[in-house]
């Protein structure tokens, strides 16, 4: 207890930072930051120019993967950033490091991959080391359970992918993806049909969509960043896959079945979210819901649109995953909302989501014709008019703010929105058929209504006289069995 | 009619439970409270049973402490040979390493089941759809539900009992009432985080509870009615325990070891000091300021520091500065408790405007609407279908802006915070009234009351003279994204910042009625020129903030050099702490912010001593944050009253500490919260590990340990050092049997420095027995065949 044995200890704290500043995931980290600001600088000298190259049968590069190797390395370097403190003094955090650097490394890869084996091989990589992310605490029994069950699902997933790819390829006689793509027309109807089912499988099962939801509400097992990782990065996989093998989703006419599906999940997880309980999977449901509107907005054709909405969901959800830790509060209990609404009001909320909807359409070049585009329109008016109807409600605004606060937050959102949508526009011009809109279908319309009725159902909260639906979702919601409560510590 | 004896045996069981508190107001509690009135050794026997724990430090830790010099080696081979284990220590590390494996939960589906009902029943407003039919009680709620659920065997509502009373007596109807006690602590230990919470809700009776009901009874009646239904085992199999008496007695004497080579320390650290400075008699003239800080163990550094960077005098008091009360906060009107948990709040104070300051009062209430409007406005348009997807697509890129400022300059966005921020305290004063009275009238609080919470202050800390400036700190913690942030907070003010009871005190010493009535009545003369300030020491970058909006021009020249030297004080105490020569307050002020730390600072880690004293006893002494403090004057407190109070107070809230950190460091998993890197909040109060689970009741790896193998905070039992005479202090064990019952059953230790008797060390044993070095003092003269180290026969 003498002050000269604090001062070793304090020697010794700091010899331990020197030496810590030389590690591994230091190393990883800046590689990582090296590799972002590389990629993001040439994109942004050649925007508009980025050349195709192929390298030979195996690679190839174009805006596309560039867009994609930007955003891939970005939340790779912040998310290694954050780890470096969050995860400092945990036993695998180098194995943590070395994990996310493969799982960057095996998505910039598949992107990129033009020989279906290599394709093949990345998607199952990707889904591999995702699974030892949730399982990287590995002394821990539940991890283990969740990182196996994890794994099995990816293994399926890959299995499809791999079914429907070899089947186009014996069909084409072709190895990689661009010729495979391109000799579509020569293969008959049916195993086009079997291959984009194939396909679709294996895309929801990576985006976690209904009935492959369990995995990722089973994933909590794996330290708060690698669980930025996989709703930022990881569940995206099947809007890129969607992307990159849109001619044969067209081809084959299935782009209604991803609406369908897509469409289904988006409302079935966005009112499992309300019942949750735990931040995380609350996030998770949000995530699935989230994927499920992406796989609807492939489903409308429109696979620029879903690319803007994984990158901008990704940082809203790696956000919300790294500040997960601040819903810690003491509150009241819960009372009633008052859901009146005046005329006047009525009218303001009606006029700011037309004027939302013009904006929109205006900014990312869409018309009002009776295609497949309006949907999103749609949405982005009923999203403005919520917005304003929770603001001219709001007792302490002046009615200065009531004004001005809609007209400025709609104006930035949008156009921020727009400025993403167009950059990808941009990047993807050389790819085919991936922004497109087509004739308004009747399942269209019925989503529109349905997606009306699910706003109004929410609105009234009258869900909330059914109890047997509450136990349904809660059931439904819960992680898989052996991922919780197993094991004795 | 429920059977006496199952309300009984559920009382009886409930004790396996401690207290699981939430985490906005997270108390560091003893999680074996329930065992407090047996000895030590024969509670944490009970707890390795019932909840399957780890109960000593593992072997590796005793193996650092080996290594480190923290046990004394001679001191354990001494010990072992007294107690025949004759080898080397190096030998029984060997036969102490046997780790507790992972092992299959046979109740799974059982304990899976119900932490499922729970988690939905007692959530606070994470969900947006609540549970349905909550108020009707948990049985009843869970009852309507049981029925649809496909998880369970195909139910109708007939087939489950009305209440909890009649499920509890038709399923139990063929056990033999002996056994009840036994089925219950089996199905309350299963999720004892769960089942804590529930007791913690029982205790608070918070409006949470009278509207959404929950008792253990209903918990254990929905417990068994699934195990029926599912088959699942009511009543426990026969469990034979290891022999393991060999073991448990080689870790016990490795852990006094331990406690001893620290208490040795102390000893010699103490007896260097040479005790001839006498306590406040320096005139009070002479300093420019005198500053009272919490007993907490973090005031030890910041008090050396503001000490040697002017002429300032410092006090330990507790941080809740005597003043029982409530604390209505001017954001939210949400009450919080602002004083120990082992009292009951008399008062409640609240926020009132100074007259002058309306203008700055309404602009802050704006803020906090707006604020309060964009949470608001936020959820709703996240949650609303479809303005989710529209929402995150025009907020994206917003929320990358976040993430690179977050990430990369967490200090710099402190700094814009602080600026953008006004504090409340600059235009407002507060205002104490009775509890429970509905008018807001500071008058009904008498006088009286208000001369005794200023006098006990100054009795208690045996304080004689008064300089011009009394700071009054009070402290609190800072961190972001910290779901364990009030557990930094202070602990005498039940996790809440100490800044409230601080300028409470401070505007009741400044009352000129109060010091009138303290000088004719109790002969308590505070000079007119004698200002008291309320402040606050922010523990995560040992900054102190003065709340001196209403102080007399004539001290602005004073409180100035004041916040230049404390300053400096900040400079030094940060370098100290973190280790590094420069930018040690950038550092730590990044760590305030920093989303991705999750050791912000090490709050009550270290804690092994409480020192009940007058500060020239450690006055210089480096004791790395490791004692708690309390002022104390033995000459002053001629009854033993002083002691007494602080004996039942303070000290009671230093053991629940201690034993919570002891606990929480030698099963993190079980009395801890485990690894802070997968936690996953649950229900705005709590957390569990990853997918879910039992709610975790304790502190978290990560504000005990440096890293997941190397400890911070050393697993050590308390040990109590006062200075008084000897025959004061039996006495007052005498007086008060809760007290003795700590000490006799080992839960916390007791030394006395007597200043009647040289300062000599005395050892308190047990029944009254003192031990020193030469002698053995029997306050009771009876005759006890007593060794230091001799463990009673009949606990091992």
């Amino acid at each position: 207890m003498t002050s000269e044995l604090f001062n070793t200890n304090k020697f010794l704290i700091m010899s331990n930072m020197k030496i810590s500043f030389f590690s591994i995931q230091k190393i990883i980290t800046g590689f990582m930051w090296l590799l972002f600001i590389c990629i993001f600088s040439y994109v942004l000298f050649n925007f508009s120019n980025i050349p195709q190259v192929k390298l030979g049968d195996l690679f190839r590069f174009n805006g596309f993967v560039a867009l994609i190797w930007s955003v891939v390395t970005f939340f790779s370097g912040l998310i290694a950033s954050y780890s470096e403190n969050y995860l400092s003094g945990f036993r695998y955090q180098n194995k943590f490091s070395l994990l996310s650097l493969g799982f960057m490394m095996s998505i910039m890869v598949f992107v990129s991959a033009n020989h279906i084996l290599i394709f093949l091989v990345m998607w199952l990589l990707m889904g591999f080391i995702m699974s030892r992310l949730i399982g990287v605490h590995s002394d821990w029994g539940e991890a283990k359970e969740a990182s196996k069950f994890a794994f099995n699902n990816f293994l399926l997933g890959s299995l499809f992918l791999s079914l429907g790819l070899v089947l186009l390829a014996l069909n084409t006689n072709s190895v990689t993806l661009s010729d495979i793509l391109a000799n579509l027309n020569s293969v008959p109807h049916y195993v086009l049909l079997i291959a984009a089912l194939f396909v679709i499988i294996a895309a929801i099962i990576q985006s976690a969509i209904f009935p492959f939801h369990k995995w990722l509400l089973s994933a909590m097992t794996a330290p708060t960043p690698a669980s930025a990782l996989m709703h930022a990065g990881f569940v995206n996989g099947s809007g890129i896959l969607l992307t990159l093998l849109a001619v044969l989703l067209v081809e084959s006419k299935s782009l209604n079945i991803l609406f369908l599906v897509g469409g289904l999940t988006a409302i079935l997880a966005q009112f499992t979210k309300l019942i949750q309980v735990q931040v995380k999977q609350k996030l998770a449901c949000s995530t699935i819901a989230q994927m499920g509107f992406m796989i609807m907005q492939c489903g409308l054709g429109f696979f620029n649109a879903a690319i803007a909405h994984l990158i901008l969901h990704g940082f809203y959800k790696a956000y919300l995953f790294l500040s997960s830790g601040e819903e810690i509060q003491s509150s009241d209990i819960q009372k009633p909302l008052n859901i009146t609404i005046k005329p006047l009001q009525a009218l303001a909320v009606l006029f700011f989501g037309i004027m939302g909807a013009f904006l929109f359409n205006y900014f990312t070049g869409k018309s009002f014709a009776l295609d497949s585009s309006l949907f999103l329109t749609l949405i982005v008016a009923i999203t403005v008019g919520q917005a304003t109807y929770n603001i001219v409600k709001e007792k302490h605004l002046t009615p200065l703010q009531k004004t001005f606060l809609p007209t400025v937050l709609f104006f930035i959102g949008i156009s921020t929105y727009a400025l993403m949508y167009n950059a990808v526009t941009i990047l993807m011009d050389d790819m085919a058929i991936v922004s497109q809109s087509y004739k308004m279908s009747f399942m269209e319309v019925v989503f529109g209504v349905i997606f009306f009725i699910g706003f109004f159902i929410m609105k009234l909260g009258v869900y909330k006289n059914y109890p047997w639906l509450y136990v349904k979702l809660l059931n439904m919601s819960q992680p898989q069995k052996k991922t919780i409560l197993m094991y004795k510590p | 009619m429920i059977d006496i004896s199952i309300k009984h045996s559920i009382e009886e069981a409930s004790k396996v439970i401690g207290k699981t508190w939430p985490l906005y107001s997270f108390v560091t509690s003893n999680p074996l409270s329930g065992y407090e009135n047996q000895h030590f050794t024969k509670a944490i026997k009970q707890a390795r049973l019932f909840l399957n724990a780890q109960v000593f430090p593992n072997a590796s830790l005793f193996r650092d402490a080996l290594d480190q010099g923290a046990i004394n080696r001679k001191l354990l081979v001494k010990m072992l040979k007294e107690n025949a284990f004759t080898e080397s220590p190096e030998f029984y590390l060997s036969q102490l390493a046997t780790g507790k494996n992972e092992i299959t939960n046979d109740t799974h589906n059982l304990d899976r089941t119900m932490s499922k009902w729970l988690a939905v029943f007692m959530d606070e407003g994470l969900a947006e759809w609540e549970m349905p039919n909550k108020q009707k009680g948990f049985f009843k709620a869970w009852r309507k539900l049981a029925v649809h659920d496909n998880s369970l065997p195909k139910l109708n509502l007939d087939d489950i009992p009305l209440s909890s009373e009649e499920a509890l007596s038709s399923i139990l109807k063929d056990f033999p009432k002996e056994d009840y006690i036994k089925i219950f602590t089996y199905h309350l230990a299963a999720l004892p985080g769960w089942t804590g919470y529930i007791n913690y809700r029982n205790t608070t009776k918070s409006i949470r509870q009278e509207t959404y009901p929950i008792i253990l009874q209903d918990y254990l009646a929905v417990r068994l009615c699934i195990a029926k239904i599912t088959n699942a085992k009511i009543a426990p199999e026969k469990t034979t325990t290891p022999d393991e008496d060999k073991l448990f007695k080689l870790q016990y004497i490795w852990l006094q070891a331990w406690e001893k080579s620290w208490q040795s320390e102390l000893e010699r650290l103490l007896k260097s000091q040479k005790i001839t400075h006498d306590f406040n008699k320096e005139s009070a003239n002479d300093l420019e300021a005198q500053m009272v800080f919490c007993i907490d163990t973090r005031s030890e550094l910041i008090r050396r520091h503001v000490e040697s960077a002017g002429k300032y005098e410092t006090y330990g008091y507790a941080g809740f500065f005597g003043i029982a009360m409530d604390y209505k906060s001017l954001d939210n009107e949400l009450i919080r408790k602002s004083c120990p948990p082992i009292l009951d709040s008399s008062y409640q104070a609240s926020e009132v405007t100074l007259e002058n300051q309306k203008e700055q009062f309404a602009k802050y209430t704006r803020i906090t609407k707006l604020n309060q409007f964009k949470e608001y406005i936020l959820k709703r348009m996240k949650n609303m279908l479809p303005s989710a997807f529209g929402f995150v697509e025009g907020s994206g890129v917003l929320y990358f802006l976040f993430l690179i400022a977050r990430t990369f300059a967490p200090g710099y966005l402190l700094k814009i915070n602080k600026n953008n921020s006004i504090d409340h305290e600059s235009f407002c004063e507060p205002q104490l009234k009775i509890i429970d009275d509905t008018s807001d009238n500071e008058e009904k609080i008498s006088l009286e009351v208000k001369v005794n919470i200023i006098k006990s202050a100054f009795d208690l800390m045996g304080w004689k003279s008064f300089s011009p400036i009394i700071l009054l700190v009070g402290h609190g913690s800072h961190s972001a994204n910290n779901p364990f942030g009030s557990s930094l907070d202070c602990g005498a003010c039940a996790a809440s910042p100490g800044r409230h009871n601080a300028r409470v005190f401070a505007k009741l010493a400044n009352d000129i009625e109060v010091r009138k009535n303290l000088k004719e009545l109790h002969d308590i003369d505070i000079p007119e020129s004698t200002v008291f300030i309320g402040a606050e020491h922010n523990t995560t970058t040992d900054e102190i903030i003065l709340f001196d909006s209403d102080v007399p021009k004539s001290h602005f020249k004073t409180v100035a050099n004041l916040k230049l030297n404390l300053a400096k004080a900040q400079q030094t105490a940060t370098q100290e702490r973190m280790g590094i020569k420069n930018g040690s307050v950038a550092l730590a002020n990044k760590k305030a912010n920093n989303w991705s730390d999750t050791r912000p600072e090490w709050g009550l880690a270290k804690n092994a001593s409480f020192i009940i004293g007058p500060r020239s006893l450690t006055q210089g002494k480096n004791l790395d944050g490791r004692c708690f403090l309390h002022s104390y004057d033995w000459k002053t407190d001629e009854n033993g009253k002083a002691l007494e109070a602080i004996m039942q107070g303070p000290m009671v809230v230093t053991q629940w500490i201690n034993n919570h950190y002891y606990f929480a460091m030698v099963d993190n998993n079980i009395f801890g919260g485990g690894s802070k890197i997968t936690h996953n909040i649950t229900g705005k109060f709590g957390v569990v590990q990853g997918n879910g689970g039992d709610l975790k009741m304790g502190l978290p790896l990560q504000s005990l340990q440096e890293t997941d193998s190397k400890m911070y905070h050393q697993p050590l039992r308390l040990s109590v050092v006062i200075q008084a005479p000897i025959s004061r202090v039996s006495e007052i064990l005498l007086r008060n049997d809760n007290i003795k019952t700590l000490f006799d059953n080992e839960w916390i230790y007791l030394m006395v420095l007597d200043p009647t008797d040289n300062n000599n060390f005395h050892y308190y044993e047990k029944r009254l027995v003192w031990i020193s070095e030469n002698t053995k003092i029997n306050n009771r003269n009876q005759h006890q065949n007593s060794h230091v180290f001799e463990m009673e026969e009949s606990i091992i």
